[in-house]
Order: structure tokens, then sequence, then C-alpha cells
């Protein structure tokens, strides 16, 4: 208590939210952001190919496709990305196989939101009334035929908002690639406040997190609600 | 071709059951080309599952279903084409919600039949001009009511120049006053020459237009005939006591 008590506002300030030093370090920070979204957007681009292939595989009736698929999201839903990430940068160097740090990190992501983003997908395919499958096969439509034409365009702005909520996970799990040295704003955010001995570096990452990931969230909401108007339309 | 043929379809003994819940016991019907055939019957008799049969929306588990001279059941047989020789209509229209009238119609023909755009577009002018639906061409299926969606849904499968059509209570989920025009648009395709299996509970739909009623109960064909005998005269009791439950009700 007394600890506590000693400690005024202007030292609280200037231990957490220096303002020369926030200035000093925001260039620093900034472009470390601008990685993390780079390696975010494009982890999650290729989670969308490989969710869109499992998904598929998934609800598939054929057992050689469903269930190589569903030990894939659960072998990846079921272990912490922090583990990934290090199997992927520190395990495989035993097989001869030595990655960079941007390569693992890409790998890790990509191969993290796969598994996330197929159950999305599934859900999303799911959530399309049977009679569009049989309306669609009705005409002569194959399976694919009507998968592509019919399904997954519906099924697509079904997935919309889980997809950006899912973006702003991958995001904010970015960070954790710190651990595997790539240099993104978690790395940046260590080295900065360890050389500076103050804890600055700590709350604007913080701060450019939330920049981030806040309009992101409000974006999915937003679109949830025109999406359920669309379909009490229906 | 089609005409000189006896029977266009030809059901033997089909029976159907899920898991140990045997929905068709062993029907069997013949429809002639050009033939409407309404079936009628209780909730839960077998009706929908009869229609999805024809055209193999669901396996039958055993008898035969010979269309146009050739067993469906037997494996090796192409579904996709079968399935453009047999429309279906359901009771929930099921079109496209992403897809405008337009190209509900269209992506069917194009991309299954592979036919070109302007002769599918010209097909679905007419169709649609027929409906009275021409200048709902551009309109997505949420801006229709729900009768011109069925009208758009009986069009859709129209464009595909099948040999037969199934109706499956089509006109059920409408309002009262969306029915008529539904029907008016079955009664055309019956008089344009339509091999026509309708499931519904149009009583007097079924007597105008039908050239024959087929009573079904508990997964068989109770009882068939021309619809003045049927309704009038019914033989078996399951089939009074059903029409005067509809026709009272
Ligand atoms: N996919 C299915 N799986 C299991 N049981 C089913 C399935 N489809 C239908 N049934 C059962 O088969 C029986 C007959 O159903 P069907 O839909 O053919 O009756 P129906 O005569 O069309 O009735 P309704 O007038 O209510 O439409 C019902 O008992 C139903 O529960
Ligand atoms: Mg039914």
């Amino acid at each position: 208590m007394l600890f506590v008590a000693e400690i005024n506002l202007a030292q609280l300030i200037d231990k957490y939210f220096n303002f020369k030093l926030a200035l000093e370090f925001l260039p620093h920070l900034l472009s470390a952001a601008r990685w993390a979204i780079i390696y975010t957007l494009v982890g999650e681009s290729i989670g969308i190919i490989i969710g869109l292939v499992i998904a598929l595989a998934r609800i598939s009736s054929f057992k050689l496709l469903s269930y190589p698929a569903s030990i894939y999201v659960n072998l990846f839903r079921g272990t912490p990305l922090l583990v990934q990430l290090m199997f992927i940068y520190y395990a495989l160097p035993y097989v001869g196989i030595n990655l960079p740090p941007y390569l693992a990190g890409i790998i890790g992501l990509s191969l993290n939101s796969g598994a996330y983003v197929a159950e999305i997908f599934r859900a999303g395919i799911l959530s399309i009334p049977k009679g569009q499958m049989e309306a669609a096969r009705s005409l002569g439509m194959s399976y694919g035929q009507a998968m592509f034409y019919v399904i997954i365009p519906q099924a697509v702005r079904v997935v919309i908002p889980p997809l950006t909520n899912e973006f702003v996970a991958l995001l904010k799990d970015s960070s954790l690639l710190y651990v595997i040295q790539v240099p993104e704003i978690a790395y940046r955010m260590r080295s900065l406040a360890s050389a500076s001995f103050n804890a600055t570096s700590y709350t604007l990452a913080a701060l450019i997190y939330l920049s981030l990931t806040i309009p992101l969230t409000y974006f999915a909401s937003y679109m949830e609600k025109r999406l359920s108007r669309y379909k009490s339309h229906a | 071709m089609l005409k000189d043929m006896q029977f266009i379809i030809e059901i033997e003994d089909l029976r159907k059951r899920f898991g140990d819940n045997e929905v068709l016991k062993g029907v069997n019907l013949k429809v002639k080309p050009s033939e409407v055939v309404c079936i009628i019957g209780p909730s839960g008799s077998g009706k929908s599952t009869l229609l999805r049969c024809v055209n193999l929306l669901e396996k039958p588990s055993s008898g035969k279903i010979i269309l146009e001279g050739i067993d469906l059941t037997q494996p090796g047989v192409d579904i996709n084409k079968v399935r453009q020789k047999v429309g279906i209509v359901f009771q929930s229209y099921n079109l496209f919600p992403h897809l405008t009238v337009e190209q509900n119609l269209l992506l069917a023909p194009m991309r299954v039949q592979k036919r070109s755009r302007e002769e599918c577009l010209e097909k679905a002018e007419k169709l649609l001009r027929r409906m009275g639906l021409i200048e709902k061409m551009r309109a997505y299926p949420d801006q229709l009511s729900g009768g011109q969606q069925q009208r758009v849904a009986i069009a859709r499968a129209l464009m595909m120049d099948p040999d037969v059509m199934l109706f499956d209570e089509v006109t059920s989920a409408l309002d009262p006053e969306l029915v008529k025009e539904v029907l008016d648009a079955m009664k055309e395709l019956a008089a344009g020459g339509m091999t026509m299996l309708v499931v519904t509970h149009e009583m007097g739909f079924a007597r105008e237009v039908s050239d024959r009623v087929v009573f079904m109960d508990h997964g068989v064909i109770v009882e068939e005939g021309k619809p003045e005998e049927i309704f009038t005269a019914p033989k078996n009791r399951r089939t009074k006591e059903f029409l005067s439950r509809v026709l009272t009700a």
C-alpha cells in the first residue's frame, strides 16, 4: 500500500506514456505494424484457400476426403499457435528443413487460419437451406456445379462477418511471431522497452493493435446486421 | 417418338425405406405421354417421396422406375441426364436468392446443356411472357410475391425442355389469393400436352385438370381412376374417409 501511494500521476505517465519516447517509438512500431498486417493478410489469404478446400473435403461423403480434413482441423485448432510456430521453426530443422523466419511465420499463420476458416466455411455452407442444393441438382447440375454456382456464392455472404473476426484474431495472434524472430509489433515493442527502461512501447503497441482491431470488429457487426436484414427478406 | 411410346413412366413395385421406416411399400404406376396424374392422400403417406424417387432425389430401395424405356434404378444411369428430362417444382419454390429471375432461368441450360446465351434468353423471354412476368426479368426473388416466385420456378424447370414435370404441393405455401395464378400456369402447361405428376391438396384442380387421380395412403396406391369416379363414387373406404375430410374442410 505504501509503495503504491508513493507513485504519483506524473511519474505514472512518464513510465507508461512518455510523450517524447512515444514520438520516437511511433515510426518503428508503425513499420512493425505494417509487417504484422502484411503477415496477417498473406496468412489469411492462403488460409482462405486452404479453408475452402478443407471445408469442401469435410462435408464430402467420401471418408477418404472428410477424415484427413477433420484431422487437419482438429490438429491445428487443438494446439496453440505458439507451439505450431515453434515446431515449424525450431523442430523441423531436426529433419533438415530449415526455414527462414518470414517463411516459417507465413506457413504457421496460413495453416493455423486455414483450420479456423475451414470451420467458418463449413458452417456457412451448411447454413444454406437444403432445398437450394436439391433445386440445383434437380436441374441436372452436378454436385460441383451446384456448389460453385449456387451454394458457395450464398455462403460467401454469410461468412464475411466471421471471416473478419477471424482476421482480427489472426492479427492479434501474429504477435506470437516474435518467438521466431519475425520483426512485428510485439518484437519491436520488447526491444524498444528493454533499450529504454520504460514501458511506453507496451502502451503504444496496445494502442496500435486497438486502432486496427476496433474498426474491423465494428465492420464485422455492421455486416452481420446487414446480412440478417437480407435473410429476413428471402 | 415420345408420342408413340405407350408409357412415358412405368413404376413397378417401388419401395423406399428410411432406416427401418418403409415409406413406399410397393407402388405401381404407369403414366402415358401427355397424361396429367394428380396424387392425393393424407400427410405422411409417401407422396413427396414418390415424386422425389422419380427424379432420383431419393434413391429407391427396390423396384423399378422406367422413364422413356430406361430403368433409372440400374447402375450406370446418368443421373444428371435423367434430371434434365424430369422437371420438379417444390412447395418452397427454392429459387436461387442471389440471382435475378433471368439468371435463375439461364444458369442450368447454359452450364449443363451448354446452350448459347441468345437461345436461352429467347426461350426465357417467351416463358416469362407467357407467365406474365416479363417485366420481372431483372428482379431478385425476394422482390417477388410467392405466386410470382412459384411461376418463375415453373419457368426455370421448363427451361430444360423436360418431357415430364413433377409438382409437389406447389400452392401449399401460398396466400389463398395467389393460388389461382399458379394453378392457371399449370393448367396451360397441361393443355399444351405436358406429362405431369401433381401432388396436390387442391381438389378443384385435380377434378378439373387431371386425367387420372391416384389416392395414396401408408405408402401404397389405394385407389385410382378418372377424377369423376374418384370424387363422386370412391370404392375404397379409406378414400371415402379422406375425401369427406378434405372436401368438407
Ligand atoms: N429424408 C427422410 N428421412 C427419414 N424419413 C423421411 C425422409 N423423408 C420423408 N420421410 C418420412 O417418410 C414419410 C412420408 O413422407 P412424405 O414426405 O413422402 O409424405 P407426404 O405424403 O408427402 O406428406 P405431406 O402431405 O405431409 O407432404 C413420413 O413419415 C416422413 O417422416
Ligand atoms: Mg409432401
